[in-house]
This record gives C-alpha cells, structure tokens and sequence, in this order.
C-alpha cells in the first residue's frame, strides 16, 4: 500500500450525453503526499476540472480505485460522500461560492454546522480563529458583498480550512480576481503550505501553476507530465 | 435528543430569517393556510357558542328536569265504577309525589281567566295559580317586589305577582306595589312585578308570560273547583339522581292512587327538552362538518401554493445548494432546510390564521354588541388544535416534494449553475 494521502489507480470517468459515451478521464494514477503543494494544469476540456470533483468527493468515478488518507472512498454512498467531504476536503472557488445572506463569520463556520455535535458557540469561536489568522478579522459581520474579491476568497479560504481537511482543493482561485488579489491569495496558499497543509489547485494558467512545488499537467482525459 | 432539538431550534431560526428574506412572497405562501386556520378556528367557534346560546334557550323555555300530570276528564271507554270513581288530580297526588326519592320539588298549577281591574284599567286577563319557586323554575326575574312565598300559599293569600307587560295598562306611572287590584271583583294585593321567560338566542316570543297575572294556585283550588283539585302538578326530579327512575316512579304512584281511571294526562317536558337539544345539536353537527371540510379544503389549496412557492425557491437556490453540499451537507441536511422552511412557513400561517379566526370572534362579539346583546364567543379548544395540527400537516406534506427535490439535487450541477 502506498502511503500517499491521495492514491488514485486508474481512473476513468465517462458521461452520458443522450446516447452516447464521452470519456473525461481516461486512466488516471495520481499520487499526493500530505503537505505537498500540487496544481493540476491544463486546458479546458482537458479532464482537470473532472480529476478534481473526484479527488474533492464530489463525484465517484466510473472505475479505478482512490484511497483518501488511507481509505478506499471509491464505492461510498453519496451520504458517506458528503461525510468524507465535509471531514477531509476544503474547497475553494473560483466564484468564491458564499453564502450571500450569511455573514463572513457564519460563512466561515457552515462546514462545522454540517459536521454535527459542535456548539454554535464553539463554531463561531473556530471561525473567528481563522478568520484571525487570515488578518480578515475586521470583516467579521459584515456580509460578502461588503467584501473586496480579494477578501471574499480569503473567506472562502477560512471556510475551507475551518474544519482542519486533510487537503485543500482550489478550483481556479485566482480566476475571478485582479492580479494583485491573485498574487496576494496564491501568497495565502503559499503560507498554508509552509504551515504543512496539503494543496491542490486546478488551473489552466501557468503562471498560477508555477506557485506550486509541482505541476501534473492534464489534456484529453490524461496525465501528460 | 437535546443536540436533536437544538439543531432544529437553529433550522428553524434559519428558516425564519430565509422567510423575512422576501416578506411579500411569504405572506402570500401564507395565504391559503391562514384563510383556513381562521375559518376553521371562527367558524367552529361561532358555531359552538350558537349551540350553547341554544341550548341554554331551550332549557329555559322547557323544564329540562321535570314532568307533569294534566287534569283531564275520564277517557269515554272507561266503564262502570272506574268512570264514576274518578278523583281527578288532586293535593294528595301531589304529597304523594313529594315524598318519592329523588324529588326536589312537586308544584302545584291551576288556570283561570278573569276580568282584572286595576287602579287605571280593566281588562280579560290569564290568570296562572302557581306554587312558590314556580316563576324561578319558569327563569323568570322578579323585577320589582317579591315573588310568591310558601306561606302565601299555604293562606291561599290573595297576593298576586303582576308580568311587566301589563303594568302600564292597569297602573299607569304608579308603582303597582301595595296596591290592590280585582280579580273577577276579588280584591289582591299586588306584591311583585315579574319579567318573561328570558331567552337569549333562539327567535321565538315568550314575551306573553310578562302578560299574565300570577296569584297562589292553592287560592284557586278553593275558588273554582271542588277543594284540593288542581289542573296540574309538576313535578322536578333533583339534578343528581336519574330523570327516567324518578318519572317512572312517579308515573306509577299517580296511576296506583288513581286505580286505572285515565283522569289525567302525563307529559315528559325533560324529554321534550332533550329532543329539542339534540335537534339543535343535530343541525349544529352539520354545521361543523361543513366548516370542517371548507377549512380543510382551504387549507389543501393553502398547502398546493406553498408547495409551488417551495419548488421555486429550490429551483433559485441550486446553487447554494450545491455550496451546501461541497462543505459536506448530505441529502438529510438538505431536507431539514427545505422542510424546516415549509413547517415554518405553515406553523407563521397557522399561527396568524388562529389569531385572525380569534380576531373574527372579537368583531363578531362586538357587532352583536351594537345590536345590544352580549355574548362571549369561547374559542373551540379542539378546533383551534386541529387547525394548528393541519396546517403542520399540510407543511410537512407539501413541503416533502421540493425538500426531497433539493436533496437530490447532483453537487456539481448545482454549483456549476449560475
């Protein structure tokens, strides 16, 4: 047994459009080690976005086996899905994806809301801390739309850490920003990963991809280098 | 069970603050459900205090806890000795009656009609020969003066108790009491004024018992007929023992005492009464199965626009239920929300519908106030219940759909919408 944090063998996924097949993933093996900084490059159509959803437990390949900190999370049930989702995967969006009527704090602690057995107050206090350790502290109780790009995707990036995943997962973070936001989030992966957090960030900007410690390059549903 | 509880004290919180989100669109969900909690809750309440106000009518005009004996005159049929025996009813029917168990009391009644001078007018009046607590059994006030007394009786005094109604024609503005007035040129001391049988509700005029003159029945006993005669006995059974042992043994103690002569004639006013109250009761059933089912039917088309109003919303809130799901809610988490926000939804329109139908009752009481009656509407506990319970119902019902819809709903998808 590997012991990469992410082990993946093989994946595929296919989807069905009427009648027809079309491949996403075509064979994919992908090994993570916790704490490493990895992107996940290529252009649009390339099988990333896909790779991603899969990894991230959104979705379940058609075939090929994934362990996820050592368990085979290949077969789950949508419910456990969401479980290991909620316990081991942060996301981060493009879209930044708050909640536009909650607050910054109360965005920040929905996660915990979902794990279940966490006082309001316990969780509020653990939004708080991250908020504090991503200097948006002055921000708490104001709502998103109060908030610069920049700031919405620090949010975004608390709320994805709050409950302590065993990875983070970026979707295009800097595609919604201008290029001093982008530099000062990817400066934010930047620390998380000194800090020892695991990253993985999907982009098809190469520049972006540079940040990372390294780059699995995507194209027509296949790891190319 | 408490984490359970506290997590739905915060659902609902949740809900509540999602509702104040659109106020309009909320309110007109509402509607529906609040048109039927207020229907049902008003209508089965007016309907319960009309029962009552009905009820109470007939018992006053009827004699819910007695019966009577009529004097009459032997049935052709009778034959022989039986014929020529007949005593008709007499005192000694009535002591015999007295002293059965279970009665409270047995009162004597006779019928006149006499020419009736007072200090300003004469005229032909009816005249009733009653016992002492006969007017109070009847629930008729004693509006000035006193009523008859047991001593009154007992003298056969010539005291008499004059009805409202015709104080005015025979007196004048004078105060009727102490003064004398003739009866068939006999003189009597007025001593009382007495009102009608009052009732409240039920559209029939008793005002001609406030047209009578009330004189001790004992005093024409010795007047009309041969002595210890009387027209009729009431009897009134105590409110704590059987009705139907007491009427039985009364029945039976007259006939033996009368050894088979037909001279008289039974009448189960308490029976009476009792048919008359399930007759009302019977048109009042009626009635609130009609208000049920409008209620309900009110309440179903409040429950359909609550379930489009869900469906809506779900349908604008793809993709915050997409976000929902990558931080890890499952299709459980998903559910509560949406159902959360109709129960919500159906508990504000139940709770605002029960409060409009409690509102209805207070305008109802005062509109019949300006017509210059008083009644107190009592809210119908039960009705208020099953409304509050519907409503809940029609929340969970209707809410199931779109709630399990939102649940459903494939993560990615969702959140890839715009």
């Amino acid at each position: 047994m590997s012991e990469a944090l992410l082990h993946a063998r093989a994946l595929t996924k296919n989807y069905k459009l009427g009648q027809v097949n079309v491949p996403a993933l075509r064979g994919v093996d992908v090994d993570i080690q916790a704490g490493e900084y990895v992107a996940i490059m290529g252009p649009s159509g390339s099988g990333k976005s896909t790779l991603m959803h899969i990894l991230g437990c959104l979705d379940r390949a058609t075939d090929g086996q994934y362990i996820l900190d050592g368990s085979d999370v290949s077969n789950l049930s949508r419910r456990q899905l969401a479980r290991v989702r909620n316990l081991k995967v942060g996301f981060v969006f493009q879209t930044f994806n708050l909640m536009p009527r909650l607050t910054v704090d109360e965005n920040v602690a929905l996660p915990l809301k979902y794990r279940g057995g966490i006082s309001r107050g316990e969780r509020k206090q653990r939004a708080m801390k991250l908020l504090d350790r991503l200097g948006l502290t002055d921000r708490i109780g104001h709502r998103p739309d109060e908030l610069s790009g920049g700031q919405r995707q620090r949010v975004a990036i608390a709320r994805a850490l709050v409950g302590e995943p065993t990875i983070l997962m970026a979707d295009e973070p800097t595609g919604n920003l201008d290029s001093a936001s982008g530099a000062e989030v990817l400066a934010t992966f930047e620390e998380l990963h000194a800090a020892g957090h695991t990253v993985v960030l999907v982009t098809h900007d190469a520049n972006v991809a540079a940040h990372a410690e390294r780059v699995i390059t995507m194209a027509d549903g296949k790891i190319v280098a | 069970m408490g984490r359970r509880l506290l997590e739905w004290l915060e659902l609902f919180g949740d809900a509540f603050r999602e509702i104040r989100v659109h106020p309009l669109r909320s309110m007109l969900t509402l509607s529906g459900i609040v048109f039927g909690a207020a229907s049902m809750v008003s209508m089965i309440s007016l309907a319960g205090a009309v029962q009552r106000l009905a009820s109470d009518d007939l018992k006053a005009i009827g004699l819910p806890r007695s019966f009577s004996f009529q004097d009459r005159a032997p049935q052709p049929d009778a034959v022989g000795a039986m014929a020529q025996r007949h005593p008709g009813l007499r005192m000694m029917d009535m002591q015999a009656l007295a002293s059965l168990e279970g009665v409270e009391s047995v009162h004597g009644f006779n019928r006149a009609f006499m020419l009736t001078v007072g200090p300003v007018g004469r005229r032909n009046i009816d005249i009733e020969g009653v016992d002492a607590g006969y007017l109070e059994l009847r629930n008729m006030q004693i509006v000035a003066g006193r009523s008859l007394r047991p001593l009154d009786i007992l003298n056969s005094a010539p005291v008499a108790v004059v009805g409202q109604e015709l104080v005015r024609d025979l007196f004048g503005a004078a105060s009727p009491i102490g003064q004398t007035i003739k009866l068939n040129g006999k003189k009597f001391l007025v001593v009382g004024v007495v009102g009608p049988i009052e009732i409240t509700f039920i559209p029939a005029d008793f005002s001609f018992t406030a047209r009578r003159i009330y004189i001790p029945y004992s005093y024409l006993t010795r007047y009309n007929r041969s002595p210890g005669r009387v027209d009729a006995t009431i009897v009134t059974a105590r409110p704590d023992v059987d009705f139907g042992t007491v009427f039985a043994a009364g029945v039976r103690v007259v006939r033996n005492r009368h050894g088979g002569a037909e001279d008289f004639r039974i009448e189960n006013d308490a029976a009476e009464v009792l048919s008359d109250l399930a007759m009302a009761d019977g048109i009042l059933d009626g009635w609130n199965v009609v208000m049920f089912t409008i209620g309900g039917i009110t309440l179903l088309v409040g429950g359909i626009g609550l379930f489009s109003v869900l469906l809506i919303s779900v349908r604008e809130r793809v993709r915050e239920i997409g976000i929902r799901k990558a931080l890890g809610a499952d299709e459980g988490d998903i559910l509560r929300l949406f159902l959360s926000e109709s129960l919500t939804l159906a508990g504000l329109g139940a709770g605002i519908g029960v409060g409009a139908g409690m509102g209805l009752l207070i305008i109802t009481e005062l509109i019949v106030a300006k017509f210059g009656r008083v009644y107190t509407i009592p809210v119908n506990v039960p009705a208020l219940i099953i409304a509050v319970v519907f409503s809940l119902l029609a929340g969970i019902i209707f809410g199931w759909y779109p709630a399990r819809r939102a649940a459903r709903l494939d993560p990615i998808e969702a959140i890839s919408t715009m």
